[in-house]
């Protein structure tokens, strides 16, 4: 659409703010969009996009022109799909009521088409469908483009979008794409390179739910917005991090996918990494995107990048067998469906980081992720060192350092260990905890990963989405490693399902004098 | 009914009431409770009001913003009385091993004692936090010394559509408001989504680029008299417009199909037949209201949520600091409405 008004006019347009906005009262709300998701009959599509997409109906965050476009390869029509997202919303929406009135007027709002990513007349017909949308719903002509499907199609996806002109228009355009982002570093350029032939890396959304999470978003206040915190945030205080990720489930029917993943690919070189760059970035001097995203990507630059001989010291690799736990059998990986009997898949993954930075020069950073471990838990512990001189002597507990816990799931909140006197006669110290418990102390509701993300993709707002680069000096991290892993073979099953993972990666620890905390 | 309060003896009812809590927790357990607090929130009620109504709405308040809550109830008696009792609320949150608890102080106070009264919440709000003072009804904030309880809050709430002329809070208001004290009101408070669903009109660039040509704001309401939140809605409206350039004049709709003193509509007409025209029209039982969006000849409809005091309170309590868009209105509203009355 060609705007053929003075560039003046035009420019004032640009310029003008809506007068209305007051951000102390109001949330924030979508512009008019349409979302375009590729696989929409897929899991993610029904357990996660449409239940946060939904939310934010209920929620009055969406504009009267929204509409969903849903594509994959079941043939249905726009009511069949309305019908079977209805069940899914219901089930599978979290902390949240299901509203027969608002769901029917959202679901006005979703449309269907069947097609396939590797046939190009797809694209044609989504070009047809998306312009009667648009006139149906005024959705501004913005379009959000959300690829859930196989990661091997992304590609294929962008190159159809851009082939159909669909890349451009009289509104913006973005596109979404899961993880994982590449399976190393070489597959994760080329990855980008594709998506670069069609669209431009600030329309690129790379999305890791991990960041959406509300406790993640809060450790940057909690660093940034206090004073008290920050003093201590380095070298001179903190003698050493962990990150823990725990499942205790394990592969859940999706052993053939993990078996090509394994644990370090899918939780560490993203999530955890990321997680560990929130911890440990320097401040932005703003809040805006782009000056946080850089913070985070300076820091997974600094993390130092381990030599082959340096790996098998610094890393361990972990893969669960049979147990019996709570009175149930509880297989192995590899009797897992669909996993090789001889798999060397790692279920298990502990790495020692070092950050080459003035900040955090000799700060170890112990990240350790599993399945089968025996509870699920996502926690940071910050360990302070211990008071220089111990005042009290021996009597007690008087040389625990002080923790600092930050707790991202299933409890989200903040506990900070330190010393107490134990009451009566005597001079002995017990550590105390005192806890912040997000959720219940303020009881509302907080939003999921997905309606974070969702929302801010539609904002255009990308502070909590990774940026090539990020994800290439993540890659860079992790790549020895898996190198070093794939030269080798393990006497796998080394640690039992329901325990805390192999005796090596407590070795790791104790090489330097500490030990994983059981959280 | 005794003559005093000691807050000493309060705060050590208080303490004494976290160690009660403690012991209480069961065996086992390293810590029972957890304390939250984020403010003292101070509601000064009519003895006449609920009660239990108003202690359901603070205790709703809780989970979302934990605080030492003071509920006075007012007295109509020219003698000098005070009295207090201490208790906590307590909730345990789901899936989780730990109750969370607030303090909780009823007073009963008479009118005459109202000088009294300042002494003893100062000492007794929280340390460091702020005091939000919610004031319940028209009569309280008329008592020739509420202005010296009021000096004791951070914030004082109000709701303009409880007293009978609309004018007299809303001067009073912009007055103490000069003077660098904060309010809030939840007449305008009740306006956050009327105002939301302009904005949101407004988010389309090809709307926002008719503005300036707006000339009228059209405002429908429920009885004979404008109410409060009617003068809120045309200065917040006439103040956004001017941003915009446009110069509109208010026009008023009486005797609407809506509760007196609701608003019914809310109407922006372009110049010319061409112009844009955005309406926002209301319509519901007391529970329940749907919102028709209407623009050229596109509408929406969206449900309203409730506006209850617990709805209401919660927005006033999560800005406990200035709020300059209202403040500017309030000047604006205040100024408006002195001159149509005269």
């Amino acid at each position: 659409m060609i705007d053929d008004r003075p560039c003046r006019d035009i420019l004032k347009d640009m310029l003008l703010e809506n007068p209305f906005q007051d951000p102390l009262r109001f949330e924030r709300r979508i512009p008019e969009c349409a979302v375009v998701i590729f696989g929409a009959n897929g899991d993610l599509t029904k357990r996660k996009l449409l239940p946060a997409l939904y939310r934010l109906a209920y929620e009055r965050r969406l504009s009267p022109g929204f509409a969903v476009l849903g594509i994959s390869r079941t043939a249905m029509t726009d009511d069949q799909f309305r019908e079977r997202m209805c069940s899914s919303v219901a089930k599978y929406l979290e902390d949240s009521p299901f509203d027969k009135q608002v769901w029917s007027g959202f679901a006005q709002s979703l449309y269907y088409m069947a097609g396939n990513v590797s046939d190009p007349t797809t694209f044609t017909a989504l070009a047809n469908r998306l312009k009667d949308i648009e006139e149906q719903r005024q959705t501004g002509g913005n379009v959000l483009f959300y690829l859930s499907t196989q990661p091997s199609q992304y590609a294929e996806a962008a190159k159809g979008i851009g082939e159909a002109g669909l890349a451009k228009g009289s509104g913006w355009r973005r596109i979404v794409v899961e993880k994982p982002f590449g399976h190393d570093l070489a597959s994760a350029k080329a990855l980008s390179d594709k998506l670069h032939e069609v669209f431009r890396e600030s329309e690129v959304y790379r999305i890791d739910h991990y960041l959406g999470k509300e406790t993640v978003q809060n450790i940057l206040a909690f660093r940034f917005g206090n004073g008290i915190f920050e003093p201590l945030w380095n070298r001179r205080y903190v003698n050493s991090v962990q990150i823990t990720a725990a499942e205790s489930i394990g592969v859940e029917g999706r052993g053939s996918y993990y078996q090509e993943a394994g644990a370090l690919r899918d939780m560490i070189q993203n999530h955890l990494l990321q997680i560990m760059a929130t911890i440990a970035m320097e401040p932005s001097a703003t809040f805006q995107p782009d000056a946080v995203r850089d913070e985070r990507a300076k820091l997974l630059r600094s993390i130092r990048v381990l030599k082959s001989s340096e790996v098998l010291e610094n890393s361990v690799s972990g893969q669960y067998g049979p147990a019996r736990i709570g009175g149930t059998d509880v297989p192995g990986f590899r009797q897992e469906d669909g996993v090789d009997p001889q798999s060397q898949t790692d279920t298990y993954a502990a790495a020692t980081f070092f950050v080459d930075n003035w900040r955090w020069a000799g700060v170890p950073f112990y990240i350790r992720t599993g399945k089968r471990l025996p509870k699920r838990v996502t926690e940071i512990a910050i360990q302070f060192n211990a008071a220089p001189h111990a005042v009290f002597g021996d009597n007690g507990d008087g040389t625990t350092p002080n923790l600092l816990i930050l707790r991202i799931q299933p409890e989200e909140g903040i506990s900070l260990r330190f010393l107490s006197k134990r009451p009566g006669a005597g001079m002995k110290l017990r550590p105390v905890s005192m806890d912040f418990n997000y959720g219940s102390s303020f009881g509302e509701r907080s939003p999921t990963a997905y309606e974070t993300l969702l929302l801010d993709v539609m904002i255009g707002d990308a502070t909590l989405y990774t940026r090539q680069d990020m994800v290439e000096a993540s890659w860079a991290v992790v790549e020895p490693i898996m190198q070093a892993w794939g030269d080798r073979k393990f006497d796998f099953p080394n640690y039992a399902a329901g325990t805390w993972g192999p005796k090596a990666a407590d070795d790791m620890l104790a090489r330097r004098g500490h030990a994983w905390r059981k959280p | 009914m005794s003559s005093t309060i000691q807050p000493e003896i309060i705060l050590r009812d208080l303490s004494e009431l976290w160690v009660s809590l403690a012991k209480e927790s069961e065996p086992g357990q390293s810590s029972g409770v957890l304390r939250a607090c984020a403010m003292t929130l101070v509601t000064a009620v009519d003895e006449s009001e609920d009660a239990t109504s108003v202690w359901s709405t603070v205790a709703a308040l809780m989970p979302e913003h934990p605080s030492r809550a003071i509920v006075i109830r007012f007295r109509q008696s020219p003698a000098r009385e005070l009295s207090a009792r201490v208790f906590s609320q307590c909730w345990m949150p789901f899936g989780q091993r730990r109750q969370i608890c607030c303090e909780q102080i009823e007073m009963t106070v008479s009118d005459a004692s109202l000088p009294d009264l300042p002494a003893v919440i100062v000492p007794l709000a929280v340390s460091d936090l702020p005091v939000i003072l919610w004031c319940r009804g028209s009569r309280l904030f008329s008592l020739p010394e509420f202005p010296e309880l009021l000096k004791a809050a951070n914030k004082v709430v109000l709701d303009a559509a409880l007293f009978p002329d609309p004018v007299v809070p809303l001067r009073q208001l912009a007055e103490q408001s000069c003077q660098g004290r904060v309010f809030g009101d939840l007449a305008w408070t009740r306006l956050t989504r009327w105002r939301e669903l302009v904005s949101q009109i407004f988010e389309n660039r090809s709307y926002l680029a008719q503005l300036p040509g707006i000339e009228r704001v059209r405002i429908g309401f429920g009885g004979d008299v404008k109410p409060a939140s009617g003068y809120y809605l045309a200065a917040w409206l006439l103040d956004c417009l001017e941003t915009a350039s446009a110069k509109a004049q208010v026009e008023w709709v009486s005797g609407m199909n809506a509760r007196i003193g609701d608003l019914a509509r809310v109407e922006l007409v372009g110049a010319g037949d061409d112009g844009l025209r955005a309406s926002i029209a209301v319509a519901g039982d007391g529970e329940r209201h749907c919102a028709e969006v209407r623009v050229g000849s596109l509408s929406n409809r969206t449900m309203f949520p409730p506006d209850n005091d617990y709805v209401l309170l919660r927005e006033e309590l999560s800005i406990p600091g200035p709020d300059p868009v209202y403040a500017r209105t309030l000047a604006r509203a205040s100024r408006l409405a002195v001159a149509e009355t005269r």
